[in-house]
């Protein structure tokens, strides 16, 4: 079972990387190439000063032209090939990335807000960036330096059959052991410790978020000398695997150095008798010495990348856990088209959170006509947000009927309806963006004019003029510039500008002061013209804009 | 921080580099452990090319047989094994070199956080500073495991190599000497140019971490309004951007490697030919041949990785300038109380003569006067802008008065040492923060009290939150998420409650909190409020008639002033603005 989860990782890692796939082996074919320059210039170069040595002991003549001109050749062709594979596997690979990180997102979208409101807001970010960042290992650090070495040792090891079958099997034997031997246990050992690497950063960028949040509470409640020291301990448990991962690190390529030399000594030991014999004269002699030495560069990258693997694979196994997820809601096959009529009428609906016990609604009917306004009541918990999260089909009901207008809800995509219904709730969120961008979201062809109008007619103009930068003011985070009102009041302005036939509100004037309650319900009477809405509210201003009341209790509806 | 640092000169990385080395100064010894480990691997090396040369000139030279050889192989084997462990060690030193400089920097900057304040933390985007503090640190590793050490033996080893073979073969030592310098040259004005757009990236990626966040954070709203999509095509262009940034770095990264990895190759070649030669020609001795092309490429390898460890060094100075940044930015508060308040009871605070204005700007307060009896409460109303906040920030302490006092019985708050005054107050915020972990932990963020589980269970049930809390399936042990996640607003509030109850400070400051409910936690929540009331002075930015009225005190704050002040039956009495306030309220049934 395991190792077939593992296979996901690894098979999907392969599979994304399909589009890239001529530039990977490009990459591939180039850094073969460069290994086996720098093999044959190093044993030419051996073979040479031995062979002019001995011509200049003995007099015997030797074409030096060709040696000395395929060094140099040898030295320029190993040089600008390792440019162009560095350039091709980094551009593959950052090409790879770039698209996965909207990947992501694209596969976020339609979990929301159903299916993340579990993960946290820091959690998700280092998701999306450090998890998809160290997938970069996997194509620079494990799959071309793999298959490079694969490669060009085969092609060395015929070389060497050539000269003397013994020779080839010792360096064989050596690359074997350099190669995968020691990355093998490199990754046993690491698998463990690189995941914890990834998991502990993603626990220390999480603990900073939320206390610069909360910076206040912490200084009134808490201890800070204790945050500071869970910190510290957090900072620790980061440390304690990364040493593990240097231990396994050192050791892994001390050995490896260490087996690559002995190996090379094998093979001088082998090659010395067949000088004394004649087998192979003593030009050849040093030039299977460098040969030797030099082999070992196609495999010396192996170790790290076989130790970077686990980091790599946790990292995609989070990823596929998140976005593998079910969405709550899926769109229907075959949609209906957008309704023309916009009565809403609920049918015996019940729904249930899966994670509760409790049912949030239980058959819950009522019709509403267009254009009319029905107001729903009742303490928190007792259902009223879960049932406009049906009708905006962020969840579905788990039996009886929703419909606008003639269509059943279940026979339209999730964006067909939302894009029927603007919603205006207590918490607005504003991007950390330019006021005006924020108002473009809703509709990102209006024109000044229209942004204008809508903010009139939402009481936030005034507000808006009197920024110093009014409309292309930065929004700072969690809107700290901005007071609770005006808030709410630009999310009218939004919804204005949406335009859309039915409106939500979810108590959009709770927590204001009374005179600015007063702004934002006349605004609200503005958006409310001829549309049909929804309010949630307990607000008696804001109830005399309803034409129906309704009160909900324990996800029933009382009246 | 929103926006980023122009870049600036050579002179400015420099001092970053300074600044850098500086920090390594705390874990010299380790370091210099390293060095020397490196240093001594070097002459081991050249040691195992000299035995090297020995065995290959006997061999294929003279045709001696095995036997001749073998005390120059074993040599060699002893070599290796030594070079084997010596590079362990060297590793092992450089690391725990880096993750002392590493936790150290991390507990530096916290707190630096902490010292900051919540008067600063209040304008951060939390997102930038996690990366920063998380990541930007990480990237501090290679700088001080890498290039540090490697900086030392980049000079050490190829001096200690041609010391060796200049006598074996002059001309050859000539070729390196003179080549040798030609790689820190490239090195540095191929580098400086990576430098700048590097800064750039690291900027880029801070930029991007925070959008990421937001747009994740706001994918509800993004979803109301159809946008996703066009927001994912949005992050895949920045990312894109952030590809074509990266590469731009990179090329010219790859291309200083190119350069400096052609010269090398050129000179062994070079290396390679002449002595080839001067053999055939008779003018030097194959032994010494050989061994000169032996050493050849490990001259240039401690040069030839300094180019990579380059990367690290640039990484390094990105990512250190917002941490510099951080750490030298002066908090918006000094604070030099050193008194520590013990209070028996609730005190009587005055306020005297207040003025607040941040710099450069209008003054928020002008003058405000105010008493606060003990054990007594009041009521501030007001509209958006008039001070309200600023008030209970100079109340909490976060922010110190431009001029005035105040005053806490006999003692000004200015005189009182901050943890001290922190101790005695409890703040319950529009939006409390929940942490990440259990209801208990975020109900106690303060270290337990004696009879901890009996407090806490209290705490709970006076702020009305013990009966939603018992129906969670984990009870206290429930985790709940940084912004509480599976919680209501009320349900936050009321934790928000329990906390304060938890701490029992003799001074409470309110900042709306019976916003945002359904009627009947409001209830709960504003029985709760009045238990909290009893035997504390009590300070409420309050929006709601019942607080208003149940205040023994209310002042209404406009424009940075009180204009009038009074019980609510004095005060309408007075048919002033309270009254006309009032009325509003009413009208609108609050």
């Amino acid at each position: 079972m395991k190792r077939k989860r593992n296979n996901r990782e690894l098979r999907w890692l392969i599979n994304i990387s399909r589009p890239y796939l001529g530039w990977m082996m490009a990459g591939v074919f180039l850094a073969t190439t460069v290994i086996l320059a720098n093999v044959a210039l190093l044993s030419v170069s051996g073979w040479f000063i031995t062979a002019m040595a001995i011509s200049g002991l003995t007099g015997a003549a030797i074409n030096y032209f060709t040696p000395a001109a395929a060094i140099r050749g040898l030295a320029i062709l190993r040089t600008a090939g390792r440019y162009l594979e560095r350039l091709i596997t980094h551009e593959a690979t950052f090409r790879l990335l770039a698209g996965l990180r909207q990947w992501f997102f694209e596969k976020l979208e339609p979990l929301a807000p159903a299916r993340l409101q579990y993960y946290q807001g820091g959690d998700l970010l280092s998701r999306i960036r450090a998890d998809i960042d160290s997938l970069e290992n996997a194509y620079l650090r494990l799959f071309t330096p793999s298959l490079a070495a694969l490669l060009a040792s085969i092609l060395m090891v015929i070389f060497l059959l050539f000269w003397n079958p013994a020779i080839a099997l010792t360096n064989l034997v050596g690359l074997l052991i350099v190669g995968i031997a020691l990355p093998w246990a490199a990754l046993h050992l690491g698998a463990n410790s690189g995941q914890r690497i990834v998991e502990a950063r993603s626990v220390l960028r999480q603990r900073v978020s939320e206390t610069v949040r909360g910076l206040a509470e912490i200084t009134l409640y808490g201890d800070s000398q204790q945050r500071i020291d869970s910190i510290q301990q957090e900072n620790k448990e980061l440390v304690a695997p990364q040493r593990q991962q240097n231990r396994i690190n050192a050791s892994s390529t001390s050995l490896n150095g260490l087996f690559s030399q002995l190996t090379w000594l094998a093979m001088i030991v082998i090659a010395i008798p067949l000088v004394q014999s004649g087998q192979l004269d003593g030009p050849e002699l040093v030039m299977l010495a460098f040969f030797g030495m030099a082999s070992f560069e196609a495999v010396t990258t192996l170790p790290a990348a076989f130790l970077a693997l686990g980091e790599t694979r946790s990292a995609a196994r989070r990823i596929l856990d998140l976005v593998d997820a079910e969405p709550a809601v899926s769109d229907p096959i075959e949609p209906c088209a957008a309704p023309e009529q916009f009565d809403i009428q609920f049918d015996a609906v019940c729904f249930r959170y899966p994670q509760n016990t409790q049912p949030a609604l239980q058959e819950v009917s009522f019709r509403l006509k267009q254009g009319e306004k029905l107001a729903i009541q009742g303490a928190s918990g007792s259902g009223k947000t879960s049932l406009t999260q049906l009708l905006l089909k962020f969840w579905a009901a788990d039996s009886g009927q929703i419909s606008i207008g003639e269509a059943n809800l279940e026979n339209l995509t999730g964006d067909t309806v939302r894009k029927l219904c603007s919603v205006v709730s207590q918490q607005v969120h504003l991007f950390n963006t330019t006021l005006a961008a924020n108002l473009y979201l809703a509709k990102p062809n209006a024109t000044h004019d229209e942004l204008v109008e809508a903010c009139r007619a939402a009481a936030i103009l005034d507000d808006i003029l009197t920024l110093p930068e009014g409309f292309d003011t930065e929004v700072g985070e969690a809107a700290t510039r901005l007071s609770g009102g005006q808030i709410r009041r630009i999310g009218i302005a939004r919804a204005l500008l949406k335009d859309a036939p039915i409106v939500i509100l979810d108590e959009p004037t709770e927590g204001l002061d009374a005179a600015t309650e007063q702004q934002v319900t006349q605004a609200l009477a503005r958006l409310l013209q001829g549309r049909t809405a929804i309010i949630i509210t307990h607000r008696p201003q804001l109830l005399t804009l309803a034409d129906h009341r309704l009160m909900m209790d324990n996800g029933r509806i009382m009246s | 921080m929103a926006n980023p640092i122009p870049l600036r000169d050579r002179k400015h990385t420099l001092e970053l580099d300074r600044w850098l080395k500086n920090q390594a100064k705390a874990v010299k010894s380790p370091l210099n452990i390293a060095i020397t480990l490196g240093s001594v691997n070097g002459f081991f090396l050249i040691a195992q090319c000299w035995l090297l040369a020995h065995v290959l000139n006997a061999t294929a030279i003279e045709h001696q047989p095995i036997m001749a050889v073998w005390p120059y192989l074993a040599g060699i084997v002893g070599v290796f094994l030594v070079r084997a462990i010596l590079n362990y060690g060297n590793q092992r030193f450089t690391f725990e070199a880096a993750a002392r400089l590493r936790t150290d920097l991390r507990a530096k900057l916290f707190n630096h956080i902490h010292h900051l304040g919540p008067a600063w933390s209040r304008e951060q985007r939390s997102g930038a500073r996690a990366t920063e503090l998380v990541d930007g640190v990480e990237e501090l590793e290679k700088y001080f495991s890498l290039y540090l050490p490697q900086k030392q033996l980049a000079i050490i080893i190829p001096v200690a190599i041609l010391v060796f073979v200049f006598p074996f073969d002059w001309v050859s030592g000539l070729i390196l000497a003179i080549t040798a310098p030609l790689l820190p040259i490239f090195m540095i004005i191929i580098g400086s140019q990576t430098e700048k757009l590097n800064r750039q990236q690291w900027r880029s990626l801070t930029r991007m971490g925070a959008h990421f966040f937001d747009m994740i954070e706001g994918l509800t709203t993004l979803k109301l309004f159809n946008a996703a999509q066009k927001e994912a095509r949005f992050i895949g262009q920045i990312a894109e951007d952030y590809r074509l940034q990266t590469m731009k770095v990179l090329r010219i990264a790859f291309l200083s490697s190119m350069v400096l990895e052609f010269f090398a190759a050129i000179s062994i070649a070079m290396v390679a030919v002449y002595v080839g030669f001067r053999l055939m020609y008779g003018d030097i001795h194959y032994l010494n041949g050989i061994f000169v092309l032996l050493l050849a490429p490990e001259f240039y390898l401690p040069l030839r990785s300094m180019g990579t460890q380059f990367h690290a060094r640039m990484d390094a100075l990105g990512a250190i300038e917002p941490i510099i940044e951080l750490l030298n930015t002066q908090a918006p508060t000094e604070h030099n109380g050193k008194l520590e308040l013990c209070l028996q009871q609730a005190p009587n605070i005055t306020l005297s003569n207040l003025v607040f204005a941040y710099p450069k700007r209008d003054p928020v307060l002008c003058g405000v006067n105010l008493t606060l009896p003990a054990g007594s409460r009041t009521a501030i109303i007001g509209v958006s802008g008039a001070g309200k906040s600023t008030l209970g920030q100079l109340l909490l302490g976060f922010l110190n008065p431009t001029q005035g006092d105040i005053m806490v019985d006999e003692t000004p708050l200015a005189h009182i040492a901050p943890s001290s005054w922190y101790q005695h107050v409890s703040w319950l915020p529009q939006n409390p923060t929940l942490f990440h972990g259990t209801i208990e932990e975020n109900i106690a963020l303060s270290p337990r009290l004696e009879g901890h589980e009996a407090a806490l269970k209290q705490a709970a049930e006076n702020a009305h939150a013990l009966d939603f809390i018992n129906r969670l399936p984990q009870g206290f042990q429930t985790i709940v998420g940084d912004r509480g996640q599976g919680l209501s607003g009320g349900e936050i509030q009321r934790i928000a409650l329990a906390r304060a109850f938890y701490k029992d400070a003799p001074v409470v400051l309110l900042d709306e909190p019976s916003a945002s409910l359904d009627p009947h936690s409001e209830q709960l929540i504003t029985a709760a409020i009045a238990r909290l009331a009893v035997g504390r002075t009590l300070l409420t930015i309050a929006h709601r008639l019942t607080t208003i009225e149940q205040s023994d005190q209310i002042v209404v704050l406009d424009s940075g002033k009180i204009i009038e002040q009074g019980s609510h039956d004095a005060l309408m009495a007075l048919n002033g603005a309270y009254t006309e306030r009032y009325n509003q309220y009413r009208k609108a049934g609050l």
